[in-house]
């Protein structure tokens, strides 16, 4: 097996190889495989059969005699990680001068590249003479990667995998990260820095499969979203994870912490309890981290507050962590809180994204709409693929109304991250608003099939099953809605969206007796609520129950005297009520005797009852009052859900 | 009530102070103790039995007011005991917030409690901060934050093991209120109560979930159907207060009312409470100058006792005793010038004064002081009305009505303010509530009586009308009016009827402008029906009434006269 082969990491060309046994660990070892058989200058030393890594404990025993060149490597080496760039630099050059060894030039433009020279890596690298090392190519693909240089990046990485083999036989053997994948990898950031996402995706994937350690590769792909849920599971079992030996198994429970929390939660819960009892790793920060996203998926919004408090304690720059604590934070209004984050951040993190979203997120969640957007319109330039930015950045103009550019920002987001269900459910949430319910329906079911457990998804697929008339795909999912809502606080605004509207379902499918339990449930939470008492009264009053119609109607014109619906339901209640009076002389007497009047007609008149289904036909005064009434009534789930996207911010 | 008994109750009272007080229930422990020391006075022998007693306690001699903790309780209570002790100085220095805190990981259920009823005060501190202001956009308009989140504990405790503790109950209770579900909260009370009926707060709180008398009757009934309560001397002594109570804020005054009151003033005779309810039912049947003689008797033994002191400015108000209710005004000020019940008389005192909107402000001072003060909203509402401002006034008639649904002043006075706004049907609803809760007040018939009429309900309107003269005498108005609702309904029969009627209140009232209309129609009736001879009887009785009547009534006569004459 050559050096210079893909399956290889830069641990075989490292001069010093770690893990030596009883050696002192500062003491760097003389490295076996550099002095000199290198008959030709141009391929890099030919493989020996001391080459692999196993055979290192036998070099090391014979001790052969260091040559000047090993002297200078590792001084430039321990220079290197001493930080001594100037050292390390002046050393290396020398070295490199000396040998004209490719992984010298390696290890020079390594410390140009650690200083921040990449254009002075890179001239170093692409030169004839080293064109030939795979990872020469690969440092000088970082360098052209970190000045941009998309198009000349891929011609010195190749735009496919230039070693594709089968994977599983040529093995790594030296614990490293096969070069193969890193270039895998490299070539995936590349791509997804031209927006081409679909062959980023294939481009990290491959990295993972060709070597399971590959985390960085795996970590865009789960943290981007870019597979869909059930992709994300396939992928996970279709790894090698004998790349990692004896570690195989720890990895892939690892990996599958880490995945997303919307299927298969047995091998998740299994992965869990096994780190935690078998590796004593429950304890670890992205163990917990994947707890707390779990919970944040089940809307356990406290619980999930209380871990990622604790990690934050641990790790104030638990960067991965920030954005998780700052949805909860504004799910559960700590707007103090967020406050204090974002200072601290500002003051520590200038630069970072995530510095600038919690900004953003404080200014939304103090309904500062515009420096809201201004800050996340900057984390997203600072990070360009970073979604949770362009879902606040998509949330402060559907604050707004701004219908347009609100799905072009959530759009933008849907592109960056195919895998999750939330800029889609947001798309559809726009569209219903402006009343287009076959595009709503479309990206509203597509999210479903991502996610079929958000309630807030749920409502919004229900509402538009209600618009459209179906009431009984409606009342499915607002009862699926409320099971799914069910570990909400009640205080949330989706818990009494979701119950309201399921109300609402009832009340028009003429179940008034359920229509009541769920208005009734509503108001216990909010008695302040003047859409609930105007429904509430208008089932009252199908029931022909003017007397408790009249007195919740009062309620309701009580708390807001100018609401139109309720004062005209009113009107009619008391009209029929006055007919009903001798009810009233009867009660007074004390007779107990209870006189009904059949109040004919009434369930005709009331102006809800009439052509529900074809709203935009009707035309006229009573018929636009119609209208206005139903919009109304509709409106509450809409509004509400509305209001509430606010709070489902990059849930993700 | 013999010595034992009286001793038996003593020790009971005695131990439910402290546990009241150990809670910091303070008004309920304020009512106790006031119940205690408002027992007969013992006599010297009396007095040196009991000492001596007191020397050689026999143990288990003592009454049980509590329910008895199990083993595990206990065993909690022991280990958490000074942190309830220290939340309860938190509490004591209103420091509710921190002194739920330290309690989080409490599990007893005193523990609970403590935590719970913190997080409650702590919430409506919060809501009472967010104000801005009586009758300003938000006022009132902010819940309790802290409602739901109580409610889900107390849930779920009430789910780990059904929920026996009658101060965890009473707080469940409270908290149901707050959340509209008002036969739950019942539930909630009753259950409290009957595991420990001596917290008065419980009682008064049960008794505000009631929205007519009969739903609180059959409360009372089930309470007497409980072996506890029929069982026990102390249980049916605390039910029969609350059944006074329940009378009293129901404006009944049967008998029966009276006899309990009396009963009980025999046990606790300078209990001050109860002379107080004594005084309430009087002023409520319009008995002023008993309520006011009860008061003043309050007031000689307990000269620093403000508490319901506005409904005595109430009363000194309607006998328009100007002078006393200045002075009662300065004496309250001179007392404690920010109670809300001295910000009420002194408003009433300016009311009188025709001043009404310095009453005003001193109304929205009680108000701000303490948001639930019953008689302010209404009285506030009625200087709306002087002023003619009917939005306000519905207003604070309104939020009177949310505070207490059993004030019919306020019902009323919605009625009448959406009177003036020409919105019948609206007045006709609020005159039904008032009319259900004092159905034996005449002029809540008559206002609504007044309303079908004008809805051109004439049929209902002589049914009110009808309830009216059935509940007090006979009134000349109201037959007057009855019959000319008959005229419009073309009952000729029954309109003559109620015109003699009508007619036949002279003697009682003498001549009115009713009795001079009614004699005229009356005329004009019998000239239909060439009856001359009553045409002239009737129409040369006419001596009253308007110029016009007169004149129409002598060519009447005239015309009689000459028909008679050609027959």
């Amino acid at each position: 097996m050559s050096t210079n082969s893909p399956n290889n990491s830069t641990l075989t060309i490292s001069p010093f190889v770690r893990g030596q046994k009883k050696k002192d660990f500062y003491a760097t070892p003389p490295n076996v495989l550099l002095p000199h058989q290198s008959s030709n200058s141009k391929m890099f030393s030919t493989p020996s059969s001391q080459n692999s890594s196993l055979k290192f404990e036998t070099g090391l025993a014979e001790d052969p005699p260091l040559t000047q060149a090993d002297r200078l490597r590792l001084w430039r080496h321990d220079a290197f990680f001493q930080h001594h760039y100037t050292t390390a630099e002046y050393v290396g050059d020398k070295v490199l001068s000396l040998t004209n060894d490719p992984n010298d030039a390696f290890w020079l433009a390594q410390i140009y590249y650690a200083t921040g020279n990449y254009i002075g890596a890179r001239t170093l690298l692409m030169g004839p003479d080293f064109e030939d090392s795979i990872a020469c190519r690969y440092l000088a693909g970082q360098c052209l990667i970190k000045l941009e240089e998309w198009d000349e990046a891929l011609d010195i990485i190749g735009d496919v995998n230039p070693f594709k083999t089968d994977h599983s036989t040529n093995k790594n053997l030296d614990g490293g990260i096969k070069l193969e994948a890193s270039m895998c990898y490299l070539r995936g950031v590349i791509f997804s820095r031209q927006n081409d996402f679909e062959r980023a995706k294939e481009c990290f994937q491959e990295a993972v499969l060709v070597d399971a350690k590959c985390f960085e590769a795996f970590d865009e792909l789960i943290k981007n979203n870019l597979l869909t849920p059930k992709e994300e599971w396939s992928l996970l079992n279709s790894l090698h994870y004998e790349d990692a030996d004896i570690n195989g198994d720890l990895v892939k429970l690892l990996y599958t912490t880490r995945l997303n929390k919307y299927v298969n939660m047995p091998s998740f819960e299994e992965a869990e309890s096994r780190l935690r009892e078998e590796y004593n790793l429950g304890n670890n920060a992205d163990i917990l981290l994947s707890r707390a996203n779990l919970l944040f998926v089940q809307c356990k919004f406290q619980q999930c507050l209380l871990i990622c408090e604790e990690l934050m304690e641990r790790n104030s720059t638990n960067f991965s962590a920030i954005p998780l604590y700052l949805s909860c934070l504004h799910e559960l209004g700590g707007k103090n809180k967020l406050f204090l984050i974002a200072h601290e951040l500002a003051d520590n993190h200038p630069n970072h994204h995530v510095t600038w979203l919690a900004i953003g997120i404080y200014y939304f969640s103090i309904k500062k709409i515009g420096e809201a957007r201004a800050f996340f319109s900057k984390a997203s330039t600072v990070s360009p693929n970073f979604g949770p930015a362009w879902i606040g950045f998509a949330h402060t103009f559907a604050a707004e109304s701004e219908h347009e550019q609100a799905i072009s920002a959530y759009a933008t987001a849907s592109r960056l991250f195919p895998g999750s269900h939330l800029p889609n459910m947001f798309l559809g949430m726009q569209y219903l608003q402006m009343n287009n319910l076959s595009l709503a329906d479309e990206y509203l079911s597509s999210a479903f099939s991502i996610c079929p457990n958000d309630p807030l998804l749920l409502n919004e697929l229900g509402v538009v099953y209600y618009h459209r008339g179906s009431l009984e795909n409606a009342e499915q999912y607002f009862l699926r809605a409320v099971t799914a809502a069910k570990n909400l606080s009640a205080d949330s605004k989706v818990w009494t969206s979701v119950n309201s509207n399921l109300g609402h379902v009832y009340r028009r499918m003429d179940m008034y007796g359920k229509a009541l339990q769920c208005f009734k449930k509503v108001l216990k939470v909010s008695n302040r609520d003047v859409n609930t008492y105007t429904a509430l009264g208008l089932v009252y009053l199908k029931m022909r129950d003017l007397t408790q119609a009249i007195e919740v109607l009062h309620t309701a014109l009580g708390i807001s005297s100018t609401n139109r619906v309720a004062s005209d339901l009113l009107k009619r209640a008391l009209e029929q009520g006055s007919g009903d009076s001798k009810d009233f002389f009867g009660k007074t007497e004390r007779l107990g005797r209870l006189v009904q009047q059949p109040v004919g007609g009434l369930v005709t008149e009331t102006p809800l009852n009439r052509n529900k289904g074809n709203r935009i036909s009707s035309s006229g005064v009573n018929s636009e009052y119609a209208i206005d009434v139903m919009v109304d009534n509709l409106k509450k789930g809409a509004e509400s859900s509305d209001e509430e996207d606010v709070m489902e911010i990059e849930s993700d | 009530m013999d010595f034992e008994q009286r001793n038996e109750l003593t020790e009971t009272l005695r131990l439910s102070v402290d546990c009241l007080r150990d809670l910091n229930l303070y008004n309920a422990t304020k009512w106790c103790s006031e119940a205690l020391t408002g027992l007969r006075p013992l006599t010297n022998q009396e007095a040196h039995s009991v000492y001596l007693r007191s020397k050689n306690p026999q143990r288990g001699n003592l009454p049980e007011v509590l329910p008895e903790l199990s083993q595990q309780e206990e065993m909690l209570l022991f280990l958490e005991r000074d942190k309830i002790t220290l939340a309860q100085s938190y509490f004591n220095t209103k420091e509710f917030a921190r002194s739920a805190h330290v309690l989080k990981d409490c599990k007893s259920a005193k523990g609970l409690f403590v935590r719970l009823y913190s997080t409650f005060l702590n919430g409506e501190k919060i809501k009472g901060d967010q104000g801005e202001g009586i009758l300003t956009g938000k006022d009132g308009v902010a819940p309790n934050p802290k409602v739901s989140e109580i409610s889900g504990e107390l849930e779920a405790y009430c789910s780990a093991d059904r929920l026996t503790d009658p101060f965890l109950l009473y707080l469940y209770g409270v908290i149901q209120m707050k959340q509209g579900d008002i036969s739950q909260a019942r539930e909630s009370l009753y259950r409290s109560l009957v595991h420990f009926p001596y917290n008065w707060s419980c009682w008064e709180q049960l008794g505000s979930t009631f929205k007519t008398f009969d739903e609180a009757l059959t409360m009372i009934e089930r309470f007497e159907k409980n072996h506890r309560f029929s069982s026990s001397r102390n249980y049916g002594t605390m039910l029969l207060f609350f059944k006074v109570f329940i009378n009293q804020s129901f404006f009944q005054q049967s008998e029966d009312v009276y006899q309990d009151i009396e009963f009980l003033l025999e046990i606790f005779p300078n209990f001050s409470f109860l002379k107080i309810q004594k005084a309430l039912i009087s002023y409520n049947s319009m008995d002023y100058p008993t309520a006011e003689h009860a008061f003043d008797d309050v007031l000689v033994n307990d000269p620093f006792r403000l508490d319901d002191l506005d409904a005595f400015s109430n009363i000194l108000y309607v006998m328009e005793k100007k002078s006393k209710l200045a002075f009662l005004a300065q004496f309250a000020s001179a007392i404690d010038k920010f109670r809300p019940e001295t910000c009420c008389i002194v408003a009433n005192y300016y009311s009188l004064k025709f001043q009404h909107e310095k009453a005003i402000m001193y109304y929205k001072r009680a108000l701000s002081l303490n948001k639930n003060c019953l008689s302010a909203w209404t009285l506030m509402g009625h200087e709306f009305v002087e002023l003619k401002n009917s939005h306000a006034a519905i207003e604070s008639y309104r939020r009177a009505v949310d505070t207490n649904n059993k004030d019919f002043r306020a019902w009323y006075g919605l009625g009448q303010a959406y009177e003036v706004l020409d919105m019948h049907l609206y007045s006709l609803y609020y005159y039904q509530r008032a009319c259900a809760l004092k159905p034996q007040d005449q002029r809540m018939w008559q206002a609504l009586a007044n309303c079908y009429e004008r809805l051109g309900g004439a049929e209902e309107s002589i049914k009110a009308y009808k309830k009216a003269l059935a509940i007090s005498e006979a009134d000349s108005n109201i037959l007057y009016k009855i019959a000319m609702l008959y005229e419009s309904l073309n009952d000729v029969k029954n309109s003559v009827v109620y015109m003699k009627l009508t007619l036949a209140e002279e003697v009682n009232e003498g001549v009115s402008d009713e009795t001079a209309k009614a004699r005229l129609w009356l005329a004009k009736f019998e000239a239909a029906n060439n009856n001359w001879p009553m045409v002239y009887r009737y129409a040369s009785e006419m001596n009253e009434g308007s110029a016009h009547d007169i004149e129409e009534a002598r060519t009447l006569a005239r015309e009689a006269r000459v028909k008679m004459k050609s027959s």
